[in-house]
């Protein structure tokens, strides 16, 4: 009779805060954290922490830096959403904080070489890591020519000017509209346009001679 | 169209955001020209290796270094809320007691402090009686007495013409005659 009785008042309850946080889009997420809801920093953190983490590795290149930036950028995001103007987009505004850390430390690598070797170092490391993201049933010359191809492409986006690379990423990768873009970017449309057909020569051509 | 027009529309032509009429010239163009299918054919085989990238997911760490940081971060705001409050507390304690001492300053000094346009006691002047006493001298005397050649004279008159307290006080006509 208790376990009725309990049931029913579950059924009543209806779902939880997390699912009804998960139910809501970013404006409405962002506005239960303003109102006290602590939960909700969490759900953004859950749906954006991916994503960014892979524009932020694709335009440094460096994945545990990636995950520190990733980190700086919840913290900023945290310190600064009362600020945040809720008359625009939020994916907006995060990217455009994750795009700016990502070109300050690409800006701070050029400017002290201990840093790129650094990086150059746990890129070499990274080579010694077993497979993580093919397929493990795969036939091992299968296995290597795919690590071999996602090796070359990494590459040859890392060979883009980081301008190009930028807006190549959040356009290839991430599936920004060129109005975004130009936001995240703090450019204008046709500097986008144009940032994004040179990226894509030049990835097409740097990347010509391996694929052909 | 030609293949510079082609390559300039090719963006939005990639990622189909042209216009119906652009989007037949563009794929009218691309049967007609090889040299454009072919930079056509490229950059799409080039976007698909990149856009079919494995994703990389944080590593398993991630989210309670995050927590941890968060945490350090709420501390840290929380501490500096209340040096902020505290800072504002004792501006306002100074604010107040500078407030205090200018009003008090100001009570004491208008109290004793002499105001700055000096007004004098009205005083009342009084001029003494001039002596009115006629001088009984002999004028012949005199005039004969003085060996030097100055007759005295003069310094009768400017005995009567000179201030009268001085006069008063300091000259006594004397007869020399005496």
């Amino acid at each position: 009779m208790a376990d009725i009785v309990r049931k029913q008042a579950v059924s009543v309850e209806g779902p939880s805060i997390r699912e009804r946080l998960q139910a809501m889009d970013d404006s409405a997420v962002v506005t239960a954290f303003l109102g006290g809801e602590e939960r909700a920093f969490s759900e953004l953190v859950t749906r954006y922490q991916t994503r960014l983490l892979n524009f932020v590795y694709r335009t440094i290149g460096d994945r545990e830096k990636a995950e520190d930036l990733v980190q700086e950028v919840f913290i900023r995001v945290y310190r600064h959403l009362h600020r945040f103007d809720r008359s625009k987009k939020f994916s907006t505004w995060v990217y455009t904080i994750a795009s700016n850390l990502a070109k300050n430390e690409l800006r701070n690598r050029s400017r002290n070489p201990l840093v790129l070797f650094q990086a150059v170092q746990k890129n070499f490391e990274d080579d010694d890591r077993p497979l993580q993201f093919e397929d493990t049933t795969s036939r091992p010359d299968d296995m290597y020519r795919k690590r071999h191809l996602r090796e070359i492409v990494e590459e040859s986006v890392a060979k883009l000017p980081e301008h190009h690379r930028n807006v190549f990423v959040l356009r290839e990768l991430e599936g920004k509209s060129y109005e975004e873009i130009a936001e995240i970017t703090e450019c204008n449309l046709g500097t986008v346009k144009s940032r994004l057909n040179r990226a894509r020569n030049s990835f097409a051509e740097i990347i010509a001679p391996y694929v052909d | 169209m030609d293949c510079r027009e082609f390559c300039d529309q090719h963006v939005a032509f990639v990622d189909d955001t042209l216009a119906g009429i652009e989007l037949v010239r563009m794929q009218r163009h691309l049967a007609e020209c090889e040299s454009c299918a072919k930079h056509d054919a490229k950059i799409r085989r080039a976007l698909l290796l990149f856009r079919n990238l494995p994703s990389i997911e944080p590593s398993a760490g991630f989210s309670q270094r995050l927590e941890a940081r968060l945490r350090e971060c709420e501390s840290d705001h929380l501490l500096a809320a209340t040096q902020r409050n505290l800072r504002r507390g004792a501006i306002a304690a100074t604010l107040a007691s500078a407030a205090m001492l200018g009003y008090i300053a100001t009570t004491l000094y208008h109290h004793s402090d002499a105001p700055r346009d000096l007004v004098m006691a009205p005083v009342v002047a009084t001029i003494p009686e001039p002596d009115l006493t006629p001088i009984t001298t002999s004028t012949p005397a005199i005039v004969a007495s003085v060996s030097s050649g100055l007759t005295i004279w003069p310094a009768a008159l400017f005995a009567e013409q000179a201030p009268v307290r001085f006069a008063h006080s300091k000259l006594e006509l004397t007869n020399y005659t005496r």
